[in-house]
Formats: C-alpha cells, sequence, structure tokens
C-alpha cells in the first residue's frame, strides 16, 4: 500500500512540475486576487479597517483568506485528475496490479493538497512585495500549516468522492462550483464575520475555510497564540472526508 | 494445473448481455487465442479475468484464485497489454516502469527496467517522454510494463492493433520467447487469424457472447474449414463426375471443387478433367473457419454500404 501509493504520488508529482500551465497558473493567479481584489475596499478609512477587521490594511486581513481560497480550489484537481486517467484508461492499467482503490485516491487527494501548497509562498512573497508587514506567531505558524495540510486533503477528497465514478469531463466543474462558491462566500475569508447576518454567521462557523483563515490570521497577521478549536476543527475535517472518500472510493471507484 | 478456468461466465450491462455463459481452460503454459468479431464480448471476458469488472454470474479461475473472492492475488500474478496503448505520456519511459513496478510490488526494479528496456531495444529513449515515442515503441514499452514482476498470465488485447507489418511481427517474437523461455500462460484476443495461427496453442472462436468452436487452428481447420481446388477449363464440364471429390460450384467460369485434403486430391482431379487451363489450391484457412462460424459475410456488407451511399447522393440533389 504504501510503496503503491508513494508510486501514484510520484506521479502526480512529477506531472504536476512538468506542466507548463500550472506554474502559470500558480503564479498567476494569485497575481489578480491580490492586485484586483485586493485593492477594492483600499478607499476605507484606516480607523475604519483597523476595527472591524484588526489591521488597518485590507490586503493583509484577505492573505490568509486567499491562501485558504486556494487550497479549496487547487483541490478540484484532484476530481479532475481522476476523470482524465479514466478517460485514458490509466485507471485500468492501475486496477490491474494488486493495488487498493483507496491508494488511487488517496495519491489524488495528496496531489491535490501539494498542488495548493505550492501556492502558498507565491501569495505570502507577492503580500510582502506589496507592504503587507507580518507579526509572526510561531506556535501558530506551525498550527496553520498543519491546517492548511489538512483543508488540503479534505478538499482534494471531498472533489474527489463526486467523480470516482464518472468519465464526464464537465462533473468536476459543476461540482467544484456548487462546492468552492457557497464556502468561499459563508467563511470569513474575504470580510469579517461582524458584517455578518445571524444566519450566515452560524453558517461561517461550520465551515472549514474560516478555520484555516483564522489560523492563518493569527500566524501571519495579528501574531496571536493559535485555536486549538481551529486545528481541532480541520482536522476533524480532513478525517472525516478522507475516510468517506476511501470508503466510497473502495465500492464505487470504477476502472472506465 | 490450468492457468485459467473459466465456466458458465455471464456478463450483462443492463439490457445488453455481452457475455451469454462462457466455459473454456486454458493450460499452464499455453498460447490461447480469443478470437471473435468486434463486440463479441472479448475484451469482456479480460477484463473479468484481469479484475477490472465482475461477472453477472458465473466463475472464474486465475491462477488458482477466484478473480471475485481473491482479485488481488489474482492481480498479483498477471499482466495486462490493453489494445490502445496505455502508458503515461508526460513521463518518460524510465519513469512508466519505475510506477508500474511500484504498483505491482517489484522489489528488485532497477535492474529489472534495464534489462527489459535493453531487450527491446529503448534503452537510448529511457529518458524520453512516452509522448515523443513512435507507436511501435509505445507498444514495447507497454509489453516491457506487463512483465516487469514476471506474471504466471499474460492478458493481450488485441495486442498488434495499429502496428506495422515489421512491429508486430516483432510482438509475435516477443510473445512466443516470454511463452517459451519464460513459461508465462498466455491469453491474447485478436480477429486477425493469421495472429491466432501463428502464436496460438488453441484458439476459442467467440461469437455474440457465446464460444462457438474451441480447439487447436489444426482441429478447427479440420473440423469447420475447407479446402478449394480451383479449376480453369477451356470447355464444359461433366459437374457429375467431379461430385465424388466434393461439393462442386461454378463461379466465373471457373470450377470450385469444396473438399478435405485438396493436395491429395488435386492429381486425380486433374486426370478426370480435359482441357484444364491452370489449377489452384486453396487450403483451409482460419479465415474461413473464422468466418463460416461467425457469419461475417464481406460480400454482404459491401452490397449494403453501395445501397446505403446510393441513397445519400440521391438525397443530396
Amino acid at each position: 500500500m504504501i510503496d503503491q501509493l508513494y508510486a501514484l504520488y510520484k506521479r502526480e508529482v512529477l506531472k504536476l512540475f512538468r506542466s507548463r500551465f500550472m506554474w502559470a497558473m500558480i503564479l498567476a493567479q494569485p497575481l489578480m486576487w491580490i492586485i484586483f481584489f485586493g485593492n477594492s475596499l483600499a478607499g476605507l478609512p484606516k480607523g475604519f479597517l483597523a476595527q472591524y477587521f484588526g489591521v488597518d490594511n485590507y490586503l493583509a486581513y484577505m492573505l490568509p483568506g486567499m491562501v485558504t481560497i486556494s487550497m479549496m480550489t487547487a483541490g478540484t484537481f484532484a476530481s479532475i485528475s481522476i476523470v482524465i486517467d479514466r478517460r485514458l484508461g490509466y485507471l485500468k492499467r492501475v486496477l490491474t496490479t494488486p493495488t487498493p482503490r483507496s491508494a488511487v485516491f488517496l495519491a489524488k487527494a495528496l496531489g491535490g493538497m501539494t498542488r495548493g501548497l505550492l501556492m502558498v509562498p507565491v501569495i505570502l512573497a507577492l503580500g510582502a512585495l506589496l507592504g503587507v508587514h507580518y507579526k509572526i506567531d510561531w506556535g501558530a505558524l506551525v498550527a496553520w500549516l498543519a491546517g492548511l495540510l489538512a483543508l488540503g486533503i479534505g478538499f482534494s477528497s471531498l472533489f474527489a468522492v463526486f467523480t470516482s465514478n464518472t468519465s464526464d469531463v464537465h462533473a468536476p466543474g459543476v461540482i467544484a462550483n456548487f462546492i468552492t462558491m457557497p464556502l468561499m462566500f459563508t467563511s470569513t475569508a474575504i470580510f469579517p464575520r461582524e458584517f455578518f447576518p445571524t444566519w450566515l454567521k452560524a453558517l461561517s462557523e461550520v465551515n472549514p475555510l474560516t478555520y484555516a483563515t483564522e489560523l492563518g490570521r493569527e500566524a501571519l497577521i495579528y501574531g496571536s497564540a493559535p485555536s486549538t478549536t481551529a486545528l481541532a476543527a480541520l482536522a476533524l475535517f480532513a478525517v472525516t472526508t478522507t475516510a468517506i472518500g476511501i470508503v466510497m472510493v473502495e465500492t464505487q471507484l470504477s476502472p472506465d | 494445473m490450468n492457468s485459467i478456468v473459466v465456466q458458465n461466465l455471464v456478463k450483462r450491462y443492463g439490457e445488453v448481455e455481452a457475455l451469454r455463459g462462457i466455459s473454456f481452460e486454458v493450460a499452464r503454459g499455453e498460447v490461447f487465442g480469443l478470437l471473435g468479431p468486434n463486440g463479441a464480448g472479448k475484451t469482456t471476458t479480460i477484463k473479468i479475468l484481469t479484475g477490472l469488472t465482475k461477472p453477472t454470474s458465473g466463475r472464474a479461475l486465475v491462477a488458482g484464485f477466484d478473480v471475485v473472492e481473491e482479485p488481488m492475488e489474482v492481480k498479483k500474478r498477471i499482466g495486462w497489454v490493453a489494445s490502445e496503448v496505455i502508458v503515461d505520456d508526460e513521463l518518460t519511459g524510465w519513469e512508466n516502469l519505475e510506477i508500474q513496478a511500484r504498483l505491482a510490488g517489484v522489489k528488485n526494479w532497477r535492474e529489472r527496467a534495464a534489462e527489459l528496456l535493453k531487450y527491446f531495444g529503448l534503452s537510448e529513449a529511457a529518458n524520453r517522454p512516452l509522448g515523443k515515442y513512435s507507436t511501435g515503441m509505445r507498444k514495447r514499452l507497454e509489453v516491457a510494463m506487463a512483465i516487469l514482476h514476471a506474471p504466471e498470465i499474460l492478458f493481450m488485447d488485441e495486442p498488434t492493433v495499429g502496428l506495422d507489418v515489421g512491429a508486430r511481427v516483432g510482438l509475435w517474437e516477443v510473445v512466443r520467447q516470454i511463452n517459451k523461455d519464460f513459461g508465462v500462460t498466455v491469453l491474447l484476443t485478436t480477429h486477425y487469424m493469421e495472429e491466432a495461427e501463428q502464436l496460438c496453442n488453441r484458439i476459442a472462436i467467440i461469437n455474440k457472447g457465446v464460444l462457438v468452436a474451441t480447439g487447436t487452428p489444426d482441429e478447427l481447420k479440420a473440423k469447420y474449414g475447407v479446402d478449394v481446388i480451383e479449376l480453369e477449363v477451356d470447355r464444359p464440364v461433366d459437374t457429375a463426375k467431379l461430385a465424388a471429390f466434393g461439393e462442386v460450384a461454378m463461379s466465373n467460369g471457373k470450377v470450385l471443387i469444396k473438399t478435405g485434403n485438396a493436395e491429395e486430391k488435386v492429381a486425380e482431379v486433374v486426370k478426370a478433367v480435359e482441357g484444364i487451363k491452370s489449377v489452384r489450391v486453396k487450403k483451409a484457412s482460419l479465415d474461413t473457419v473464422f468466418l463460416n462460424l461467425t457469419g461475417a459475410t464481406f460480400e454482404g456488407e459491401q452490397a449494403d454500404i453501395k445501397r446505403l451511399y446510393m441513397k445519400v447522393r440521391m438525397a443530396r440533389r
């Protein structure tokens, strides 16, 4: 199992690093967010920002949220990759060897997570370049990175589950829209909870994006100790989606 | 001991019955051919035997293990070559071999991979991405991947489809050697009669999900094939006189005698007929057996296409 997972994960990583488009996306996507969205609230008075966002620079507030959103969207590649492997027949190749279906699934989930993680340093570097002052809490930083791993594998699993049995290339995009849009807007990734109506507040509290984002703000912007609740919530999310994924895939994953 | 035992295998895809209860056995060390037209159920059979899909009913043992009960034990002992070449084009030959080796659980894979690359003449291309390989090279690499873990049984689904004549003959040689030198049992599907005749110890002909005949190529030819003696004559022939040799037919002014052992009878036929301009002997071939048993008639199809084409032309006016 370990050797097979290693082989399939290595395949994902090799393909990832060889794709020029992937590198273009890793660089371009953060740039778009930062330049366009990051500046969208630049005109707000600093006092207002400091009061409601906890920091007088909206870009600084948004940066951890952007990392979180990137981790989530990178997860869609896990499901796209499963669909492509099925269409190319590669899943048949794998499933005629003594490889458990869960290894196929976990490799895709880890691949999606890796894709997301590659964007983190790019986002942080761009932030620094554009004048974000990081106030780092090292304990929170470690917790945040662990949280991002959990978030990445959790979302990749979630996306991959939905396409474990289809060869329709449209499926990943549709699923992604149903998951990413609502989760993005019901989290605190781009706006503070204080602005939300009660029902949206309630939703944001069961949204994994919220927890990952708050951990990131503690680690980089507020420089405060990490919230163990947030880390626990993310671990729970990752374990649940991965477990559901493994069970589903062992019974559902079809070679063609 | 039998490498493969198939008992009354049925596979339904919704309404479609791809396999309607087929049974056969393949002895250890045999090269067994599954012949049939497109859609006959060849690929479905291989999919069941390699654990890719489950049969609706019936039983299949591969290397002594039940494909439904113990698929992992089966998969440890088999190699698989697809009809469409399935490799990862973005990775190099070496990387493809590495991944395959790790999936199959081969420990000393580096040595074996290097040996196989050399054997298949791919050593120099080892570090090039497969997207840059020719079809023949890709196929050879795929075969190398299939035998990397020294399987007991090798499944080859239409292995030479899309290969040029040289590559095809080369692959036949590989199959023979794998079979002879390592005692690997081979089950291959094909719709090339020549291929089956060249490679297979035994053949099963499958049509519409049913096995219609099983035997050695010679047995099948003796049972279902016919030899034809073709005479060109410059005067009318007394066909009644020739009936003693076999069924007589006239075609384009030629006399056709359907018979067994044509070589032995041809001398007597020549004595019995006057005014012969030429004589040809057509031996029974798997082609005639195949057409005989699967009912595929090329003339009929051509006539239909001609009619269809006429219709299309009419419609355009």
